[in-house]
């Protein structure tokens, strides 16, 4: 029962820490962003830049997350900005910025899978069982990420701004929020914590050109749910994580896999604003 | 009075074509130069090469120059179909050599049996796949799955196991086998659990099999991203029992360095064999290829052999007529870097398996090998 509890945790961990640049993204901007999962393996490729340079693997997250930001900022002004007024084709555009990143990958590491040493090896023990020493540090961070970004949302000036723009945007502008600033820090902070997130998962993954791609999918449906809330996108992964794990540990692990999917339909299908209370 | 002149020089040029066909025996190679099977298409590649070279150099087979016709699969059924086609119609190649994986393998077969040519499959794979054109130089689950199985029994003292996989035909094929080789010899399997081919949360899986508390692992994903997000998770959950897995090969293994530490995986060609045609083999390459060298391998070696057995074939049927070659087929003995190889049972060949052990640094270390292991019943209606 330990480790059933264990395992719903540091899999909600996981869930709420790669799902989490693509929230900020949406909620603040209304886009979705396709390159989500290619700014995972940006971050995997980070970290792995890192270690090959003979860095500290803990090392390799506050790299990725800044230069997450600074490729974000980049993209954003090349990229998003000229579409904002065309948010369909936004949309398509991050798409087609995943796939070239994919393609950039690959020239410049090749197909093959890269291996980043492990910072945290074996296990520890925590409530009577030996359990991955790892994926409870997973689980602490993204404790702390829940109330370290909702208090930017709530506490600091960028928070303040970000809100206004989410509620109404014309107002915000009218009232002399600099709502493109607000955009582009936005993407920059997605940006950042998807890097972020794929370097903290790669200890647990193997690091290829394609990486990211399974935790898009996963991502999206948790973001959908949650509306623009931290504390609901964690609540969410906390569910939908919990249900996989439940339904692979005692089902078997290929219904598992739909698992996310499935109950995030229905819950948007019963309840269209999810688990979001605004 | 110029397009009689395009016309004359397009017939002259496929004259000069046809002429050229006469002269070389074209063998195709389809192989995944893209998809999942791009990472070791180059070391097939240039073992195709280098068998090609070697042949031409003493003088090709009757008298007739080889040339290798590169098609890529794409790793799957679709680019197969593509690339069968092309080679089997439109350039009319004289055999296939394939080393590619089961998806491309069978949707190339119905191609190949309308195209009635010589057919030399070269990747390990699950078993039971049986064309009138088809023969296969590497191993099947019968000769793999024993040497593991064996070691985990009798000298480790493991009685019950733990089978992982990647949910697809080979994942399966040869996880069902091992459990059948396992409670044939008194063991007991206390579990077996799939995931996706995508998949890469490991979580629950590993919950069961650290709570069904095994005295063996053993793991049989797709190669790359699949294998090592299993092992990576099964180290920071602190597996810590004998641990053989099917999908880990040498060059795997060396990249993977201490996450790898320990495994035991069973192999025809492990780099390390200890014989003047394996020598031979490894200078050639390099003397062919220099730096650009892909290190040769599991899936590499029998498709440079495979290209021996076939130029041996014709030889000895003095054609390249496709019924008397795919005979000889069956009768000709390689020479190569794995020992001395004869696709004589059931279109199938006696292999020498080694059991090694992964080391810290990442090289693998031999611990046992096992004589010419029989493939077992693979193809009933060929036997002899």
């Amino acid at each position: 029962m330990a480790v059933l509890a264990l395992d719903i945790l540091t899999t909600a961990g996981i869930l709420f820490v790669v799902s989490s640049g693509l929230l900020i993204i949406l909620g603040v901007m209304k886009l979705i962003n396709f390159a989500h999962g290619a700014f995972l393996t940006v971050g995997g490729y980070t970290a792995y830049s890192v270690s090959a340079a003979g860095y500290s693997p803990w090392l390799s997250i506050p790299a990725a997350a800044i230069f997450g930001f600074v490729g974000g900022l980049v993209v954003e002004r090349l990229i998003v900005r000229p579409l904002y007024d065309r948010p369909l084709d936004a949309i398509l555009a991050t798409w087609g910025l995943g796939i070239v990143i994919g393609q950039l990958i690959t020239l410049g590491f090749g197909r093959g899978v890269q291996f980043v040493p492990t910072p945290l090896a074996g296990t520890t023990e925590l409530l009577g069982v030996d359990y991955s020493a790892y994926r409870l540090v997973v689980a602490i961070v993204a404790v702390l990420l829940v109330i370290a970004m909702s208090a930017l949302l709530k506490l600091t000036r960028f928070g303040l701004n970000a809100r206004a723009v989410i509620m109404d945007e014309t107002l915000a502008r009218g009232l002399g929020i600099d709502s493109t600033r607000v955009r582009a820090w936005t993407f920059g902070i997605g940006a950042a914590l998807a890097c972020a997130a794929g370097a903290l998962i790669t200890p647990l993954l193997s690091v290829d050109p394609n990486m990211g791609l399974p935790w898009l999918v996963n991502s999206f449906m948790l973001v959908l749910i949650s509306g623009v809330s931290f504390p609901s996108l964690f609540v969410a992964s906390l569910i939908l994580g919990g249900a996989q794990v439940v339904v692979s540990t005692y089902a078997n692990p290929i219904l598992g896999g739909m698992t996310i999917v499935v109950i995030a339909a229905l819950v948007l299908r019963i309840n269209p604003k999810g688990f979001s209370r605004g | 009075m110029k397009i009689p002149h395009l016309v004359f020089g397009l017939g002259l040029g496929l004259l000069s074509m046809s002429a050229q066909a006469q002269e070389t025996i074209k063998i195709g190679i389809p192989v995944g130069l893209s998809g999942a099977n791009s990472v070791v298409a180059p070391s097939v590649v240039q073992a195709s090469e280098l068998a090609v070279e070697q042949i031409n150099a003493h003088g090709g087979v009757l008298g007739r120059e080889l040339e290798l016709i590169i098609a890529d699969d794409e790793s799957g059924a679709q680019g197969a179909q593509r690339a069968y086609d092309s080679l089997v119609f439109q350039h009319r190649v004289d055999a296939i050599v394939a080393m590619e994986t089961s998806a491309a393998r069978n949707a190339g077969l119905p191609i190949v049996n309308r195209g009635q040519i010589p057919y030399i499959y070269t990747s390990f794979y699950e078993g039971k796949s049986c064309s009138p054109w088809m023969h296969i130089n590497a191993w099947v689950p019968e000769q793999q799955v024993a040497p593991i199985v064996d070691q985990f029994m009798n000298e480790l003292g493991a009685k019950s196991f733990f089978l992982i996989g990647s949910d697809y035909a080979f994942g399966r094929g040869m996880l069902e086998f091992t459990r059948e080789y396992v409670e044939a010899n008194g063991g007991e399997v206390v579990g077996e659990e799939y995931l996706p081919m995508d998949g890469s949360d490991w979580t629950a899986i590993i919950s069961q099999l650290r709570s069904a508390n095994p005295d063996a692992l053993i793991t049989s994903t797709a190669g790359g991203a699949p294998n090592v997000t299993l092992t990576k998770q099964l180290r920071t959950s602190g597996v810590n029992i004998p641990y053989g897995n099917y999908a880990v090969d040498e060059g795997t293994a060396a990249s993977m360095g201490s996450d790898a530490e320990g495994i035991y995986i069973a192999a025809s060609y492990i780099t390390g064999i200890d014989s003047k045609a394996n020598a031979e083999f490894r200078e050639a390459l390099r003397a062919k290829f220099g730096d650009d060298t892909e290190t040769p391998n599991e899936l590499s070696v029998p498709q440079y052999e495979a290209i021996l057995a076939y130029a041996m074939a014709v030889e000895q049927a003095g054609t390249t007529d496709a019924e008397p070659v795919v005979e000889a087929l069956s009768e000709v003995t390689v020479e190569g870097p794995r020992g001395s190889i004869t696709m004589d049972k059931q279109r199938h060949a006696p292999l020498t398996m080694y059991l090694g052990q992964i080391q810290g640094d990442g090289s693998v270390s031999v611990i046992n090998s096992f004589e010419n292991v029989d493939p077992g019943e693979q193809c009933p209606q060929f036997a002899e």
